[in-house]
């Protein structure tokens, strides 16, 4: 017998221990499409967010170069907001995107007085005389720091500013590199901290640092990533403009002659004005593949969106002549993408469909849950379907079977799905036509009575 | 006698534009749209000059060269390309000239020129 349990777990349990819930939330970071500053929200919440025993309030240092400074701090400001926040957090059915948005909330209250103030803290990230808090990064050690006011190690102003005697420092370590330092303190209900408290708070530190590392790298990776494809892409535009300009430029030369007659000068302009409309289609395409992936993604009903897609009037007069076959699930879920990339991305799937399939041909479009917390929607074309080299090709930019094709339209799809944390995918044999699914990440939406 | 120039291009507007500027400096133009037609006009007519385009739907200029150099070895050939790059594919050595797409035709009307001998 086999039983199957999902890696993430969608919801936080209430009853399970504490220490597994939190490195439960600090590990479901490395999975989730947020930013690195909300998902840094998270796990200072994840060691803030325990009832009585838990630590109160956690402030974050980051590297950045050979600086050490202070960036976020996460926590109530009097006993009575801890237990509100508490209870947010231990409400049944709560999970990782409820926690983020609660908490995104909860810092920017913050900025105008806590952190604030722990931003124009900022130390030498590589001085073997520095102070704390900047000591414990520095030494690559975890300090726990009791009667401050009497230890001249810790630096006056820092201590000003946080107001506690006890604390402790825990160095962010990946590899062999600090990445930043987060400090814990109980600071409302001045509960001392045990040993097993720094236990956990070390694990959680280490699995911390590893996130922030690998996601300043992925980031790095993106930017080279760009980068090439940029240099890629100015090379691809300067051939597709020479087209057009070499037109205008000979058309032009022709009406400089003397005596034009009336009808070549209007039909030389005529291809003047078409020539210049499609460089500015160039240009608007270029422009739009390069904004694409700046907006964050959220939840969403896409139903809406859909339906707007398959009225518009572009696929409406698709559709004319090819049979649009639509099954959707009713009560669709939300899923998890930048609402008005959603809209794109499918406009652009069918486009696709449509001019792959001969007229008489039928375009389907499905919409249907894969297990829990996956939501797929479908496109599938009966065109001349796509070789396995192509299939190899299909999502580098530039690449196209069109006559007129840009090669930008799945690149563009594909870098959304990348942005959102869905994945797209294509199955097709040639002569019979090509199905593109998109998977997005999902959630049942709660029902109103 | 006009010589006789066969202009494959399969941008209509262009193709367009070619015609009429060489047909006014004296050459006979058959313009075609793709490389199989290229190919049927050869095998009826005797060329002076092959013009060619590279990146074009069906059959690249690359593989049209190559199949000219099989049948007949002796008809020039320009390339008349947007893309600069393909000068890297040794392929298109086999031409005697490679012109790049720009605003102005005189570089290409100076190349035609010097091959035909005008």
């Amino acid at each position: 017998m086999i039983e199957k349990y999902s890696i993430l777990s969608p919801e936080f349990e209430r009853d399970a221990p504490r220490e597994l819930m939190l490195l439960s939330i600090i590990s479901q970071s490395f999975f989730q499409p947020f930013s690195l500053e909300d998902n840094l929200i998270v796990i200072l919440t994840a060691l803030t967010s325990g009832s009585g025993v838990g630590f109160n309030r956690a402030m974050l240092f980051l590297k950045h170069g050979d600086r050490i400074k202070g960036e976020m701090w996460l926590g109530p400001r009097s006993a009575e907001e801890a237990g509100l926040i508490w209870e947010v957090l231990s409400t049944p059915g709560i999970g990782y995107v409820e926690i983020v948005e609660h908490n995104r909330a909860l810092v920017s209250k913050n900025e105008d007085t806590l952190s604030a103030r722990l931003k124009g803290l900022v130390y030498a990230a590589d001085d073997e005389s520095a102070l704390i808090p900047a000591y414990a990064a520095c030494r690559k050690e975890i300090l726990h720091v009791r009667e401050a006011s009497n230890e001249p190690l810790v630096d006056r102003r820092f201590l000003n500013l946080i107001g506690v005697e006890e604390f402790l420092c825990i160095p962010l370590l990946a590899r062999d590199d600090v990445v930043g330092e987060i400090i814990l303190d109980n600071a409302i209900t001045r509960t001392p901290i045990s040993p097993a408290d720094i236990k956990l708070a070390g694990v959680c530190g280490l699995m911390a640092g590893n996130y922030i590392y690998s996601s300043t790298l992925h980031r790095k990776l993106l930017d080279v990533e760009k980068m090439a494809a940029m240099g890629e892409m100015a090379m691809f535009v300067t051939h597709q403009l020479r087209n057009p300009i070499a037109a205008i430029g000979g058309f032009t030369d022709q009406l400089l002659k003397p005596d034009v007659p009336e009808d070549r000068r209007n039909r030389n302009l005529t291809i003047i004005r078409d020539e210049i409309r499609r460089l500015d289609g160039i240009i608007y395409q270029m422009g739009h593949f390069l904004k694409v992936s700046l907006k964050e993604p959220v939840y969403f009903d896409p139903g809406p969106a859909i339906a707007a897609v398959l009225d518009s009037p572009e696929i409406q007069a698709s559709a004319r002549d090819h049979a649009l076959n639509v099954k959707l699930e009713p009560c669709l879920p939300e899923i998890m993408c930048d609402p008005t990339s959603f809209g794109e991305v499918l406009r652009n799937l069918l486009a696709n469909a449509f001019d792959a399939t001969p007229a008489g041909g039928a375009v389907v479009v499905r919409g249907y849950r894969k297990g829990p917390g996956a939501y797929v929607l479908s496109v599938r074309d009966t065109g001349r379907g796509i070789t396995n080299p192509d299939k190899e090709q299909l999502f580098k930019p530039f690449f196209t079977t069109k006559e007129k094709g840009m090669g930008l339209g799945l690149p563009f799809i594909k870098r959304i799905m990348d942005t959102c944390g869905g994945k797209i995918e294509v199955q097709s044999r040639v002569g019979k036509g090509a199905a593109f699914k998109l998977i997005f990440l999902s959630r049942e939406r709660e029902l109103t009575p | 006698m006009k010589k006789k120039i066969l202009l494959v291009e399969d941008e209509k507007s262009l193709c367009l534009l070619y015609e009429e500027e060489l047909s006014r400096e004296g050459y006979d133009i058959t313009a075609v749209t793709d490389a199989e037609a290229a190919l049927a006009q050869l095998a009826g007519t005797a060329f002076d000059l092959i013009i060619t385009d590279i990146r074009m739907p069906g059959k690249n200029g690359i593989e049209l060269i190559t199949q000219i150099m099989g049948l007949r070895k002796d008809i020039p050939i320009i390339i008349n390309s947007a893309y600069q790059s393909y000068k890297e594919d040794f392929m298109t050595w086999a031409a005697d000239a490679y012109v790049v797409k720009s605003a102005s035709l005189d570089e290409l009307k100076a190349k035609i020129g010097q091959l035909l001998g005008a």
